[in-house]
Order: structure tokens, then C-alpha cells, then sequence
């Protein structure tokens, strides 16, 4: 293999860190089953790091499908898993040892505390269906992902809400609150990347909160 | 002070996802199904897994009325006793035990489900599948003979 | 005169980067790694498709990563390595590598990884131990986004603590600067 003549090498004065030919391994993380999960790395990464790797699963998931439908579908899994973990993380750094056992609080929790971890702040709204009883929203006005240039514009919003849709799929789920899940755009002049992910829930569900009205 | 246990976690979908007899040394891979004959061993794990089967529905029942996740004593077999917790996202810790431990066996659990949870994050680990890490078994025994 | 690299990618980061949580972010790439092996069920296979979005990332990344550090041509390749650690690093992923093990020729660097925000929850199944490079996506970032800046680069991990070794290493090599061209896109 040769090079090309005119890249020559420079010298350039040696920093310190050439001495060290490995690095030292004292600010190394024990693997995961011996770390202390209370204090989590309390880190952030940047927006549009996260917003390239959301590309590239969006990318991938169009091109592993056979139509829109297989690819929401795909999406959501995506979402479903890291849902269910952001779950157990979350109940266990915030709230140890309690679980929701009412619909709403169980809404309130993901509406407010599931979006201010992963996105940052709580979402706009949470409403319940006006026409069916077992039908709940919650809006975002603007996904944090989809504010990114380089998801395609065209695709973001159905892809974004596709693999939120996953994450309160899977929360829901594992909560004890089985519903489904579908993501909407609603944008509007005022929020053109509106996305509403709709949840319309299992009848086992409501029978259950209908037990806990006092009769 | 240990005595005889059965631990097994639950799946959302009343499916096994580790089980560990806690009595006894962990088994020799391999060689402990064909050393004992087969019989015995087996059929003890067999009664374990349908008395914590029995118990899944009476869990069911019980934690929707309460907001804890560590249910106590949950249902009895013969001089064996159920105990229960039910983690964030629904699976469910199971202990068959012969003695009354109720803060042993509480602590058990909340380490024991600190432990799923970090199994649980490893992207490695399907959800509702069973956790086949030496690793996770090691510190689940280590947890038992701590605890119980 | 010039600022140091690493208080360049210090004050981007502080001033002009939108951020997220580190934890949706090891966590979704979780989940595409955890998708990749399944639709795969190959550990060498995964490491190709990692790589392959990495350069996808790469190609696009490096404007992005131009426009925040207003950073101009790289003098020679050890400014790069700096370049790389320092600010890119720094101002993606929030972590600096250590830059070690330089060649004598100057073209090959290693890239160390003390914290690596990609695999903060991971322990390989032992079967994958030998095969898979969980973090391979950045050696297509590296290899695509210097591809954009003339620059043909080889990257591949020499070691990875989530395999049982003492440091997870990068290694950057330079095979040769590319003439001023539109580069052929991959695949």
C-alpha cells in the first residue's frame, strides 16, 4: 500500500497522553449486574447523535418491510423494548417499591414522568376520547426527534410516533394496563409535528377500574 | 438458618423466566439430571412449579389492592408458603419457603428485582424470555444464602 | 491563536448542542442491535450491518459536526485524531477517548474508550464473545464521515471490555488522502 507523495509527515510536539500506550483502567464501569443502578451515568448525549441512529432504525425498518403498515409495526417493536426497560429503571430510581394500580394515575405517570425522563420534559396533554369510554391521548407538540434535520421530514412524524406508540405500549403493558396503541399526526399552523399517540384499552382493563367505584 | 426454597420468576405471560432451587447446591450442569436417577429431582421441581402455578392466580387477584409491589404471604401448600412481589413491569418474584421470614424474604425480593432489572437493560435479554446468565444465577444464589 | 481542542469541544458542547438522555440513547441503540440479531442471527453479519450504518451516519454527520465546530482542515493526521477525540467525540457523545499508540509513521492511531455511552447496559451472551463488536456502528462513523473530508481510513476494535479485555480500543488507520471528488457512495 502506498501513499501519496505530498502527505508528508509532520512532527507535531507529543502531548502527554502519548506516554501512556493503555490507557489506565481505574475510571473503567463493572459490568452491568455489579453497578449501582440509583446512580445512573445522569448524563445526556447530543440530540442530533441520538437523531442520526433514529435515521439509520428508520432507514433500516423501511427497507426490512413490505408496506407502511409492517413498518409501524416495526417501529413500535423498536420502541417496545426500550420501553419496558425505561420502566423498571424509572419505578426503581423514583418510586421503589410502588406500583399504580389506577388507570389514571398510571396515564399521569406516563404523561408526565416516562416523558420528562426520555424526552426531556412532560408531554402537552393527556385527554380522554370524547366518544369512546375507553379511549385516552396523549399529545406532544413537537417530538423532540422529529425538531431534527436529518430525519426526512416526510417520514419523521408517522416513524417518531410509531416508536413512542412502542414505548407507552410497553409501559402500559407492563403496568397491567393492556391497550392499543396507535400514533397519529394532528398537527396543526401552531405545531405542524403534533403527534398524538392514541390508547384505546383492553376490556379487562376498564372492568377492573369500574371494581374500584365504590357501589 | 437456610432452609428449603424454591425461587422462580414470572413472565407477563405466566411463563418461567428463571427458577432456582435454593435448598440445595446449584447443579452440576449436565451432570445432576443423570446422577440422581432423573426421578426425584424432577419430580420435585414438577410439584414446585404447579404449587407457584396454583399461586399465580391468587397474585393476580391480590395486587390490584394494594400499591406495593411486595405482596408477603400470598397463598399456603401443605407446610409450604408462597410469597410474592410484582416488579414495574409485571413479572412476578415467587417464593415457596417453609419458614416465616417476612423482612428476609422482603429484602430478598428487593435485591432479587434490582438484579432483573439490570438483567432485564442488557439488550441481550429478550423480554419474557427466560435469563440464561451464569452471572444473574451466581448473584441470585449469593442474594439466597444473604437473605433467607 | 487557536484554542485547544478539548476547550473547543468543552464550549460547543455547553452552548450549542441540543441535548437527550444518554439512557434513551444506549437503550434504542439497544434495541437496533437486538433487532439486527434477530433479523440476522449472525454475529459477523451483525457487525457488517453496524458498520454499515455507522457510514451512513458518517457521511451525513460530518456537516453537522463542521457547522458546530466551525473546525477548518485538519493539518496532519495527528490534528485529526485530536479533532476526533476532542471535539467529535466530545460533542456527540459527551465522552473523550483517550488518543494512544500512535504508529511511528504517524498513520495509525488508537482511539480508547473509557466510558462508552453505546454499551452502558451490556454483557455479551458467551457465544458472542469472540464474534460480535458490540459499538462496531462507530467505525463506519469514523471510516464515512472522514470520507467526506478526503480522508481513506481504515477503523476497526482491537478490544472491547464487554469481551473481557482491559480496554476497549479503537484503531484508526489512514490509508490515503482522497483528490478533491464526489466520493462513491456505499451500497
Amino acid at each position: 500500500m502506498s501513499f501519496p507523495a505530498y502527505h508528508a509527515t509532520v512532527p507535531v510536539q507529543s502531548s502527554p497522553l502519548q506516554s501512556v500506550s493503555r490507557a489506565s483502567s481505574h475510571g473503567r464501569r463493572p459490568p452491568i449486574l455489579e453497578r449501582n443502578l440509583v446512580k445512573g451515568r445522569s448524563n445526556e448525549v447530543s440530540l442530533s447523535a441520538y437523531a442520526f441512529l433514529f435515521c439509520e432504525m428508520l432507514s433500516y425498518a423501511t427497507k426490512k418491510s413490505s408496506g407502511i403498515q409492517d413498518m409501524e409495526k416495526k417501529l413500535s417493536d423498536f420502541g417496545y423494548r426500550v420501553g419496558i426497560r425505561s420502566l423498571e429503571l424509572l419505578v426503581f430510581r423514583d418510586r421503589p417499591n410502588r406500583r399504580d394500580t389506577r388507570l389514571l394515575n398510571t396515564l399521569s405517570f406516563i404523561h408526565t414522568n416516562v416523558w420528562k425522563t426520555l424526552f426531556g420534559r412532560a408531554a402537552d396533554s393527556l385527554e380522554k376520547g370524547t366518544d369512546n369510554e375507553d379511549e385516552y391521548m396523549i399529545s406532544d407538540n413537537e417530538p423532540n426527534v422529529t425538531k431534527f434535520i436529518a430525519v426526512p421530514k416526510d417520514m419523521n412524524q408517522l416513524s417518531c410516533g410509531a416508536f413512542i406508540g412502542g414505548i407507552v405500549e410497553a409501559v402500559l403493558y407492563g403496568c397491567g394496563f393492556p391497550a392499543k396503541v396507535s400514533a397519529h399526526s394532528t398537527g396543526s399552523d401552531q405545531f405542524p409535528l403534533r403527534t398524538t399517540i392514541l390508547m384505546k384499552f383492553d376490556k379487562s382493563v376498564l372492568l377492573r377500574e369500574k371494581g374500584f367505584e365504590p357501589r | 438458618m437456610s432452609s428449603n426454597s424454591y425461587f422462580v420468576i414470572v413472565g407477563t405471560r405466566d411463563n418461567p423466566l428463571y427458577e432456582a432451587d435454593l435448598g440445595q447446591p446449584p447443579p452440576q450442569p449436565q451432570q445432576a439430571r443423570v446422577a440422581d436417577g432423573g426421578g426425584k429431582k424432577d419430580e420435585h421441581k414438577h410439584l414446585n412449579q404447579f404449587i407457584v402455578h396454583a399461586a399465580l392466580d391468587v397474585v393476580e387477584d391480590l395486587m390490584w389492592g394494594t400499591s406495593a409491589m411486595y405482596l408477603k404471604v400470598v397463598d399456603k401448600f401443605n407446610e409450604w408458603y408462597i410469597s410474592a412481589y410484582v416488579t414495574a413491569s409485571g413479572a412476578k418474584l415467587m417464593l415457596l419457603h417453609d419458614a416465616a421470614n417476612t423482612d428476609g424474604i422482603r429484602n430478598f425480593f428487593q435485591d432479587t428485582h434490582e438484579l432483573y432489572i439490570k438483567a432485564l437493560l442488557n439488550p441481550f435479554t429478550e423480554i419474557n424470555s427466560p435469563i440464561t446468565s451464569a452471572h444473574f444465577d451466581t448473584k441470585v444464589r449469593a442474594l439466597a444464602r444473604k437473605w433467607l | 491563536m487557536l484554542k485547544q481542542p478539548r476547550q473547543t469541544g468543552d464550549e460547543i458542547w455547553k452552548t450549542r448542542i441540543d441535548k437527550i438522555s444518554a439512557e434513551l440513547f444506549t437503550l434504542t441503540y439497544g434495541s437496533v442491535v437486538a433487532q439486527l440479531l434477530k433479523d440476522h442471527e449472525n454475529y459477523i453479519e451483525v457487525n457488517k450491518q453496524l458498520d454499515k450504518m455507522g457510514y451512513n451516519i458518517g457521511v451525513k454527520l460530518i456537516e453537522d459536526f463542521l457547522a458546530k465546530s466551525g473546525t477548518n482542515k485538519c493539518g496532519d493526521f495527528r490534528e485529526t485524531a485530536d479533532t476526533i477525540a476532542k471535539i467529535g467525540f466530545k460533542i456527540f457523545l459527551n465522552v473523550i477517548p483517550t488518543i494512544a499508540n500512535f504508529s511511528a509513521d504517524s498513520k495509525e492511531f488508537s482511539l480508547i474508550l473509557e466510558d462508552n455511552p453505546l454499551a452502558e447496559f451490556v454483557e455479551l451472551p458467551e457465544n458472542a464473545v469472540g464474534e460480535l463488536w458490540y459499538s462496531n456502528i462507530l467505525c463506519g462513523v469514523l471510516r464515512g464521515a472522514l470520507e467526506m473530508v478526503q480522508m481513506q481510513v481504515e477503523v476497526f476494535f482491537v478490544s472491547d471490555i464487554l469481551r473481557g479485555d482491559d480496554v476497549t480500543e479503537l484503531r484508526v488507520k489512514l490509508v490515503k488522502y482522497l483528490e478533491e471528488e464526489v466520493p462513491a457512495g456505499e451500497d
